[in-house]
């Protein structure tokens, strides 16, 4: 079995963060991690002479290669380390690669692929696969069977791929850079079954899923946590352990070792403050708010420029004018009377209806979904016609609109003209057809808060017995109101108009409350959480929602981490309901937890674990962990020693076996009897 | 003479020419119509008459120039005689566009869960 890391960096590129390789680091993580094999993969770039130095000092095999930006995803692209010149021909491929990318949002076509590397076959091909950039499986499948792995982010997707039949083998790599202040180094290698390192060695094994793992000996079950050699399960683990042996600072390590975690710090879930507490329920279910206020966060933007009082003046300055212009009348010079100078503007014809009405016989024509009914109803040649009569209408429309809008810039060029040489008052112009659609933009918007502020439940959610519900209910005071508005500005005159809305939706603008804010003005959503029997949580039932909302959310991550839950939670909670969240959750991403409690450590039954001490050797402090199955007699250092698991056991979570069975028999069976 | 809709329309009329002059039909609440001459329109009247050529079956007479004598009559009546006329051109896409004004707004809220 060979340890592989076929992606690292050694140079600071215009895609990286800056940094300054450390060759001493790279030979230290090949060393501590007991690397067989890496390749040099810098973004779209190869640099033939750092390699050769690289080469020179590590004692394991180096492959030259390069991570190229390719129709906006990463592909690994990896030469064989044998033959000087054919090394020389790959490093003169690398500089035209990278001449075409001068800025990280630059990429090459698989066109330009193709044409600098016209013969695939001698190169190891690893897309970024379930890894963002990822490169599209289209792509994938265009290089063809040149490809047969992919790199993943996590455990988790390894696995998943590894008994997915349709996907491609996984590989798992650093992609880490190396420089002298770094603490920890990455723990995500991949193993390959091989006896001797060659490329195509590794390319015959990375066409079989029964050819790589996560870990040497037991397979896809255990990964390698810290790069102190500590293995833990792919399932559930514990980590016990007296205080200050390590424990805390071996989750910290394994959290930034890895993407993606979830990690429950201890006493993070304590939730006493009620105003608190409800602020983050807001905050989690922001959605909800969001979707129920959709559509009226839209109907706000199309009412909210409309000046009703504007409108009036207009249409009196239209009146006035005139009737002022009708009754000078007698007094009309040869200016005034032209028959212009009294003339309205045409109305142009609104075209959005048409538009939609054209989109909607295009998805009807397009859709291949339903074209079986569609078609038992309407030909295809006859939606075609349809479309086309669409657009000659719009076209004709359209015709007679700019037509309009020609004449209309001649009269008002004219009128403007005969105004200047005239003493007769000139008619203004009005549009009767904007004014009545705004008019009835108010009637509806009016209507539509008026349904909105209907009371009612308009979500509910259950996690785990507990039930959030979400309620609309109606602003009751100025200070209400407050809630979304965080300045010092009194809203009560505002909230006089709160029974009307356009008037109040105005006073709001009035405000200066932002354009995007105001639909949160109008209906105020409450959220409450709902024990099993139906009343408000309590203090201690607050943190236990919280915990089993954060397990749950864990399923959105890759690995989960919790440290010592029972420092929030009773015995019973944690029994009934975490252990049992736990163990599933389990089953899908790695689970870890720092723990002293019994009730977690020895009933969760967990795959795996470990117990980190704190020892004196030589008057140093050295801190080691043990690990084992929690059936196994002894627990395991990386160095071969051991420890009595019944004794960790008993000493981590019952306070030893004297205390224990102190307890056992003196007030328990007291109690009992 | 023109008309907004084409189902059995119970026409009434807002605007119409009559002995040389131009009138508009002023309503106003529990009181009975009366024809107003044209030269003596307000805005109210004007607002009343917008809210009516969009909710009833609104009729007007065409303007032709030689049945107004009266030239202050003539140009008013002409140029708001050409306004509605233009309204009622317009008035199917208005339907459409106030039907399909927030529609899915006020289908979302009016429901009651």
């Amino acid at each position: 079995m060979k340890k592989i890391d076929l992606h690292i960096h050694t140079i600071a590129t215009v895609s990286d963060k800056a940094f300054d390789f450390d060759l001493s680091k790279l030979k230290e993580y090949s060393e501590r991690l007991e690397i067989d094999a890496i390749a040099i993969t810098n973004h779209n770039l190869f640099d033939f002479k750092q390699y050769n130095e690289i080469v020179k000092e590590l004692d394991i095999t180096v492959f030259p290669g390069i991570e190229i930006d390719l129709e906006r995803g990463h592909l690994l692209l990896i030469a064989d380390n044998k033959d000087l010149s054919e090394i020389n021909d790959f490093s003169k491929k690398c500089d035209r690669v990278s001449s075409l990318i001068k800025t990280k949002d630059d990429y090459i076509t698989l066109e330009q692929f193709s044409d600098i590397f016209p013969t695939l076959d001698k190169y190891l091909l690893i897309p970024h696969y379930q890894k963002n950039p990822i490169i599209s499986s289209e792509i994938i499948d265009k290089i063809n069977t040149l490809i047969s792995a992919g790199e993943v982010s996590s455990y988790k997707k390894f696995k998943t791929c590894i008994k997915d039949s349709e996907s491609l083998v996984p590989v798992i790599f650093s992609d880490s850079r190396y420089f002298s202040s770094m603490k920890n180094f990455s723990t995500q290698q991949t193993f390959v079954d091989l006896e001797e390192i060659t490329l195509m060695g590794i390319k015959s094994c990375l066409t079989d899923k029964q050819k790589v793992f996560l870990s040497k000996e037991e397979g896809n079950e255990f990964f390698q946590a810290t790069d102190d050699g500590l293995m833990l399960s792919t399932g559930l683990n514990v980590i016990l352990g007296e205080r200050s042996t390590g424990k805390t600072v071996t989750l910290n390590k394994i959290f930034y070792n890895h993407e993606n975690v979830k990690f429950i710090e201890q006493f993070s879930l304590l939730q006493n403050d009620e105003k608190k507490f409800e602020e983050l329920l807001s905050r989690r279910q922001s959605t909800v708010s969001e979707e129920f206020l959709n559509e009226f966060k839209q109907v706000i933007d199309s009412v909210k420029n409309i000046d009703e009082k504007q409108n009036e003046i207009e249409i009196e300055n239209y009146l006035n004018s005139l009737l002022k212009y009708a009754s000078d009348n007698e007094k009309a010079d040869a200016f005034s009377n032209t028959k212009l100078f009294s003339e309205n503007l045409f109305t142009k014809k609104d075209l959005l209806g048409l538009k939609n009405l054209i989109s909607a016989a295009k998805t009807l024509k397009e859709n291949s979904e339903y074209k079986n009914i569609i078609e038992k109803h309407l030909t295809s040649q006859s939606l075609e016609s349809l479309e086309i009569d669409l657009m000659k209408e719009y076209l004709k429309i359209e015709e007679f609109n700019l037509k309009k809008d020609w004449v209309n810039t001649l009269i008002s060029k004219i009128k403007d003209e005969l105004r200047f040489r005239t003493s007769s008052t000139v008619p203004e112009d009005v549009d009767f057809y904007r004014i009545l659609i705004e008019k009835d933009k108010v009637k509806k918007f009016n209507r539509i808060v008026s349904d909105l502020k209907i009371e009612r439940e308009i979500d509910r959610k259950e996690i785990r017995g507990f039930k959030i519900v979400a309620i609309a209910k109606v602003f009751t005071s100025a200070t209400h109101l407050k809630k979304f508005y965080r300045r010092q500005t009194s809203l009560t005159g505002a909230f006089a108009n709160y029974h009307l809305p356009f008037k109040f939706l105005k006073s709001l603008q009035s405000m200066d409350i932002e354009e995007t804010e105001l639909y949160k003005f109008f209906i105020d959503i409450e959220y409450k959480t709902l024990n099993k029997l139906g009343f408000e949580v309590s203090g201690g039932e607050r943190s236990e929602f919280n915990l089993l909302h954060e397990i749950n959310d864990a399923l959105k991550h890759e690995m989960l981490l919790i440290d010592e839950p029972e420092s929030s939670f009773d015995n019973i909670f944690l029994k009934n309901e975490v252990n049992a969240l736990l163990r599933d959750i389990s089953k899908s991403i790695p689970v870890i937890i720092v723990t002293h409690n019994s009730t977690v450590g020895a009933s969760i039954k967990p795959n795996y674990i470990a117990c980190t001490k704190r020892e004196i050797e030589n008057n140093e402090i050295v801190y080691k962990t043990f690990s084992g199955h929690p059936a196994d007699k002894h627990l395991k250092s990386v160095n071969g020693e051991i420890i009595d698991n019944y004794d960790v056991m008993l000493n981590c979570l019952e306070a030893g076996n004297d205390e224990y069975n102190k307890r056992r028999t003196e007030t328990y069976e007291i109690l009992k009897n | 003479m023109m008309n907004i809709t084409n189902e059995e329309p119970k026409l009434m009329k807002y605007l119409k020419i009559e002995d040389n002059k131009g009138y508009f039909l002023k309503q106003e609440k529990e009181q009975t119509d009366q024809w107003i001459e044209i030269d003596k329109i307000t805005k109210e009247d004007l607002m009343n008459l917008l809210e009516s050529a969009i909710s009833t079956d609104f009729e007007i007479d065409e303007y032709i120039e030689d049945n107004i004598g009266h030239k202050a009559h003539q140009i008013v009546y002409k140029s708001i005689y050409e306004k509605f006329a233009d309204l009622i051109n317009n008035n199917k896409s208005f339907i459409d566009e106030c039907d399909s004004q927030f529609r899915s707004a006020i289908e979302k809220y009016e429901s009651i869960e």
